[in-house]
């Protein structure tokens, strides 16, 4: 495909002697999102953080979008000074946008707010509406999303899932790390990695079917 | 108005209000004298705390940027404690030189602030705050101990740098020497002022910042250049100050916010007025004698910085 917005193809990563990522080959086209999903210490952050440009290649392809087009929000997204949100959004090249998305993401009345007092819920909802707002169009637009419905109660789950569809529905690519099955059910395709390699890639129903949880998680479902 | 750009306004106008009343008071009374002489002889004194306290609450809030740390201070971790070592071992082993050009001794106290730098780097970076002030404090040590050798060393040299040590060179302040320094002081609080966005991006950390579109890498290096700046003329102007760099952006972020676009400027204008008015509370206190400005600053700084420090939460 040439039209993906980002691709890796045969991508290996090391960190000194541990091969973290394997062979990936993964295409991400636009008006999409993937959901990567796999155990802990499976390689999904590194493959994020690759994708966001941060990791060194070891070995294959990577394509990456120009820059300024990518919004990345890590797992555990933190802010060295107790900024409030509208001083958050405010270093966001587009202020206006993730002020919106505050809004966008029900916390439009905590601009005022301090990010100390807010609640880990409230904070992870900030930086979310950070890193949506920073491709200046969601045509050709990456976003990275490590665990944005971790410390999430179910009404936000339900906001974050819904702004991924309206951005996806827009034209932009979001990719997804999680533990969450429900969001991952939500992504038009699955990408299972165990030990660094994807061990199956597609729509979440053919992806995540009870052969490849047997064999990734060592889950042994009941049949339905 | 926002309430950051009025903090701002208010701060430069009690700066003002300090510059005016230092230039007012002297050891023995007060006032300006017959045609304002005596605030004429005191102006240089004052115009030297106010550059030299405008870079070191800048510096101070630039390290503090840097490290997303609110206790790294470059009197903490040493970067001015470089800065008199390079001037005291310009005034020790070529005092000629130190004042035969007037950037001899800012360009000395510059290279002692960079090679701190580079030691903190070397040892602090990439293990977290207690890595980063425990590096701090030994550089910091060992710059104070090789000032203090190099006095002992060079006998002719030992009182200059004895009252470097205390923060105690802005009694010979003239517009000889206070011009260039000042000038030096004045540039670099106002260069570091063009890094707060880049300051601000990497306040989410190093892989947020660079997919905003930051480089962290070359932000460090210009900040630390401006640092090591801004110590060596403040250097060479007051000698060393400690807290100022601690206690300055701590009172500029609670009156103007924790963004570095009002920040830095307001770190400038707080370091400024505290060391204008620790100076002239050293000179005029004490009927008996005056007290270097820097310990003043440190009767205040240390009760401020045990404060900050109890409120941290790592």
């Amino acid at each position: 495909m040439t039209d993906a917005i980002a691709r890796t193809e045969a991508l290996g990563v090391t960190f000194g002697a541990v091969r973290v990522l394997d062979g990936v080959t993964l295409d991400v086209p636009p008006a999409s999102f993937t959901a990567l999903v796999g155990p802990n210490g499976a390689g999904k952050t590194t493959l994020l953080r690759t994708l966001a440009g941060l990791t060194r290649v070891a070995d294959g392809d990577l394509t990456l979008p120009p820059p300024g087009s990518t919004g990345y929000c890590p797992q555990n997204p933190g802010c060295a000074w107790n900024f409030s949100l509208e001083e958050l959004c405010s270093i966001s090249p587009r202020p206006s946008e993730a002020l919106a998305w505050c809004t966008r993401l029900g916390a439009g009345g905590l601009v005022e707010r301090r990010l100390g007092s807010l609640s880990g819920g409230e904070r992870r909802m900030a930086h979310l509406a950070l890193a949506l707002s920073i491709p200046a169009e969601p045509y050709g637009a990456l976003i990275l999303l490590d665990e944005p419905t971790a410390d999430l109660d179910a009404a936000r789950r339900l906001l974050v899932i819904e702004a991924i569809r309206q951005l996806s529905a827009s034209g932009a690519a979001v990719v997804a790390a999680t533990h969450d099955f429900g969001l991952a059910r939500a992504a038009s395709k699955v990408a299972v990695l165990a030990e660094g390699r994807l061990v199956a890639h597609g729509p979440p129903e053919q992806a995540l079917n009870a052969e490849v949880i047997r064999a990734t998680w060592g889950v042994e479902l009941a049949p339905s | 108005m926002t309430r950051g750009a009025a903090a701002i306004l208010l701060g430069a106008a009690l700066l003002a209000v300090a510059l005016m009343t230092a230039v007012s008071v002297g050891s023995t009374g007060t006032g300006w004298g017959e045609g304002g002489a005596l605030a004429m002889l005191r102006l240089p004194r004052v115009l030297a705390a106010a550059a030299a306290g405008m870079a070191l609450g800048v510096g101070g809030a630039l390290q503090q940027g840097v490290f997303r740390n609110p206790l790294a201070d470059p009197g903490l971790t040493g970067v001015f404690g470089g800065a008199l070592l390079g001037a005291a071992l310009l005034l020790g082993f070529a005092p000629e030189a130190a004042w035969e050009r007037a950037w001899h001794l800012p360009a000395a106290g510059f290279a002692g602030a960079v090679a701190a730098t580079l030691a903190l780097t070397a040892f602090g970076s990439g293990g977290g705050s207690s890595r980063l002030l425990l590096a701090g404090l030994g550089v910091n040590a060992f710059t104070a101990a090789a000032t203090l050798i190099v006095a002992a060393v060079r006998p002719g040299a030992r009182e200059t740098i004895t009252n470097g040590a205390y923060g105690d060179w802005l009694g010979t302040a003239s517009p000889e020497t206070v011009w260039l320094p000042g000038l030096i002081c004045a540039l670099s609080a106002t260069a570091a002022c063009s890094l707060a966005p880049g300051l601000d991006r990497l306040s989410l950390g190093d892989d947020v910042a660079m997919t905003l579109g930051g480089d962290p890498r070359a932000l460090r290096r210009r900040a630390a250049l401006l640092t090591a700046a801004a110590a060596g003329a403040a250097t060479c102007l007051v000698g060393q100050v400690a807290f100022l760099g601690l206690v300055a952006p701590h009172l500029a972020r609670a009156l103007a916010g924790s963004t570095h676009r009002l920040l830095l400027p307001m770190s400038g204008l707080a370091g400024a007025a505290l060391l204008v008015l620790a100076d002239m509370a050293g000179r005029s206190a004490l009927p008996t004698g005056s007290l270097p400005a820097a310990a003043v600053m440190a009767a205040f700084g240390a009760p401020a910085f045990l404060w900050i420090a109890r409120r941290r939460d790592d």
